[in-house]
């Protein structure tokens, strides 16, 4: 393994991620080609975390732009600070400025608003990270506008000219594919998918981000959402989840699972009432064997 | 990052190829990024090669199983690879033939080739289209279309969109254009601006099953085809029996009996057997742009799927991802009785945003509510 892509899996490991080779060599590359990364999969499996991560390893700051239905270039990019630049035409009210000199005044950098995208463009100092959060809940327009940005990032106002970025930040997105996104923008990108993790790896997780965990408890509740991944449930519960139910059993001061526990505590990791009746009956029916015979 | 050899980057530049080949959506760029990952990682790891060409390669999950396979193949040894390797070990294509594994876009590539070695130019089929047939239709039956489909037209014609435009009535005040007015009257806001949303165009894509089992119904069926087409800018017709034809151009012409003398000259299999899986992955393979969430995509079809059922659940399922509403008109939903049991109904009902009945005027009339994005 290069030795590069060693460091920041220790890295991240060192962050409390918990992680593999192909995330490492991912963000490896990312570094190394300055291409933006895009991390799809399952809600809950550690997309965000992440960009998380990597502004700590590099010491930047992380500029978070979280996607929605209808979001646009005002709260995107930037916005003029309406209410100020009023304020100053009224201050400057009896100055013998002209109307050209006045205006020009108002649309300068101070009256910028900088939403997320302006500010990852803008940052001074050491390059930061820049996380585009479910990028497939923004429409496809914003898409398109998107592309242009992460393109060369360099971003036109009318009033002020061209901003380009000094540093390039880096970039994650991460998608939870509630819509595919389109060809040009996963061209753009190197492509990360991440699974449910694997027993060991998510036993690994629970360990490492809840250290007081009983050992029993933290592989019988590893297990048990295990047996879960297999139901037909609509919201599977993810690793965020494992780690919801386990930090709320220590709360509780449990040291090991058993089945009343469980039924007090469904609502940690199970979001819908639909699964939660599919859950309970299957604890009924005792088809749930986690918990009868806890891994060994 | 070091130096890529010559020999690696020429056999990177196959391997990316092979894979263009095999239905990936790769560019010159990806080769580029390929082999700048390849000079970034452990050469003589196997692994590090691996993930390293997947994460630039690989663009979205589904297509991870195919690459997988032909890096098994294709990257035989750790160190950089011989020249001129066998360009594709035999066992290759079957290892990526597996039916789990195979990507919705790959498929209907390999749909639309078998497509158009299929492809009968049948003239007694033609004959089947038979003028007599749809000739004899009612001049107020056309014109009750006429107005349905103007009805609709109107609908999908004009939304409030997402971007902004500056316009003399709006629905906001523009504070940008507000504050440089005010400038003139020293910061006194005396006149406001406005600005509104842009229209927003909605664009559909009819699919229309026109095989020997939709022959009751293809009179209302082309009419209804005809006036939507002439009645509104953004439609998109296709017809499919055994393959997909683009009908759009032969539907606009100034007359009913021209359209339809237009579709007997352009479309070859009237009345045959359906491959409805098959026509939509040609349809997808062969228009990708045409679809986006702007887009209304409508199946008119009564289901009976000859093709694999399977196909036809992929190519939906892609449609839906990317449509805004995919809808399936059913003639057969309107009769009393009638379930969609089909095999073909099977497949497509899970990728469905509405499943409807079309067999007579009055269930066109409630397809309008549909048709709205």
């Amino acid at each position: 393994m290069r030795e590069e892509i060693q460091r920041i899996q220790q890295a991240m490991e060192r962050e409390g991620y918990v992680t593999d080779r192909a995330v490492a060599t991912a963000v490896h590359l990312s570094m190394t080609l300055g291409k933006p990364l895009l991390v799809e999969g399952h809600p809950g499996v550690g997309k965000t975390e992440i960009a998380k991560v990597l502004a700590v390893m590099q010491q930047g700051d992380l500029i978070r732009l979280q996607c929605y239905e209808g979001l646009d270039a005002t709260t995107a990019l930037y916005e003029w600070n309406y209410p100020k630049q009023l304020l100053h035409i009224r201050l400057q009210q009896d100055g013998d400025q002209s109307v050209a000199t006045r205006e020009a005044d108002i649309f300068s950098e101070r009256f910028l608003l900088k939403r997320p995208l302006l500010a990852a463009i803008t940052h001074q100092g050491r390059p930061p990270v820049l996380l585009i959060d479910e990028v497939d809940r923004a429409d496809e327009e914003f898409e398109a506008f998107l592309l242009e940005v992460l393109s060369d990032f360099q971003v036109t106002i009318p009033e002020v000219g061209t901003v380009r970025a000094e540093a390039r930040p880096s970039v994650v997105l991460t998608s939870n594919r509630a819509r595919d996104l389109s060809d040009a923008l996963r061209r753009r990108c190197l492509y990360l998918w991440i699974d449910y993790p694997s027993l060991e790896k998510e036993l690994r997780i629970v360990r490492t981000r809840i250290p007081g965990i009983d050992e029993r408890l933290a592989r019988e509740v590893t297990a048990f959402i295990h047996s879960l991944r297999r139901l037909k449930l609509a919201k599977v519960p993810g690793v965020a989840e494992s780690l919801d139910w386990a930090r709320a059993l220590v709360v509780l001061h449990a040291t090991h699972l058993d089945e009343e526990l469980v039924r007090e505590t469904l609502g940690c990791f199970l979001k819908d009432e639909e699964d939660l009746r599919t859950v309970s009956a299957r604890l009924d029916a005792g088809e749930l064997p986690a918990l009868a015979s806890p891994v060994a | 990052m070091s130096a890529v050899s010559a020999d690696l980057v020429e056999h990177t530049a196959r391997f990316c190829r092979r894979l263009r080949a095999e239905g990936l959506p790769l560019g010159p760029g990806d080769t580029l990024d390929a082999t700048r990952a390849l000079g970034s990682v452990d050469l003589v790891d196997r692994e590090d090669v691996r993930l390293g060409l997947r994460a630039t390669l690989v663009k979205r999950v589904e297509d991870a199983p195919l690459f997988d396979a032909l890096f098994e193949s294709f990257w035989t040894g750790p160190a950089p690879v011989p020249r001129n390797p066998p360009v594709v070990p035999p066992d290759a294509d079957e290892d990526s033939e597996g039916p789990a594994s195979i990507s919705p876009r790959r498929r209907s590539v390999h749909a639309f080739q078998d497509l158009e070695e299929l492809a009968i130019p049948a003239p007694s089929s033609r004959e089947a289209l038979g003028r007599q047939d749809f000739a004899s239709f009612g001049e107020d039956e056309l014109r009750a279309v006429t107005t349905l489909a103007r009805r609709i037209a109107r609908r999908l014609a004009a939304r409030p969109g997402r971007r902004w435009k500056l316009s003399r009535r709006g629905e906001q005040v523009s504070l940008r254009r507000t504050l440089r007015e005010a400038l003139k009257t020293g910061g006194e806001l005396s006149t406001l601006t406005w600005r509104r949303r842009k229209l927003r165009r909605t664009r559909l894509v009819i699919l229309a099953d026109v095989s020997g089992s939709m022959d009751l119904y293809a009179r209302l069926l082309l009419q209804f085809l005809y006036a939507l087409q002439n009645a509104f800018a953004r439609v998109e017709t296709f017809v499919f029996a055994t393959r997909l034809s683009r009908v759009t151009d032969e539907l606009r012409a100034p007359g009913y009996r021209d359209a339809l003398g237009n579709l007997s000259d352009r479309v070859q299999d009237w009345s045959g057997g359906t491959r409805i899986g098959e026509s939509l992955s040609a349809f997808l393979s062969s228009w990708p742009r045409l679809v986006d969430r702007r887009t209304v995509v409508v199946v008119l079809s009564d289901g009976w799927e000859t093709g694999d059922p399977d196909v036809l659940g992929e190519a939906l399922a892609l449609l839906h991802r990317r449509a805004g509403r995919l809808v399936w008109l059913n003639p057969l939903l309107g009769s009393p009785g009638y379930e969609p049991l089909t095999r073909g109904m099977q497949a497509a009902l899970p990728h469905l945003d509405v499943f409807a009945p079309a067999n007579d005027l009055a269930s066109l009339e409630q397809l309008a509510r549909h048709l709205s994005l």
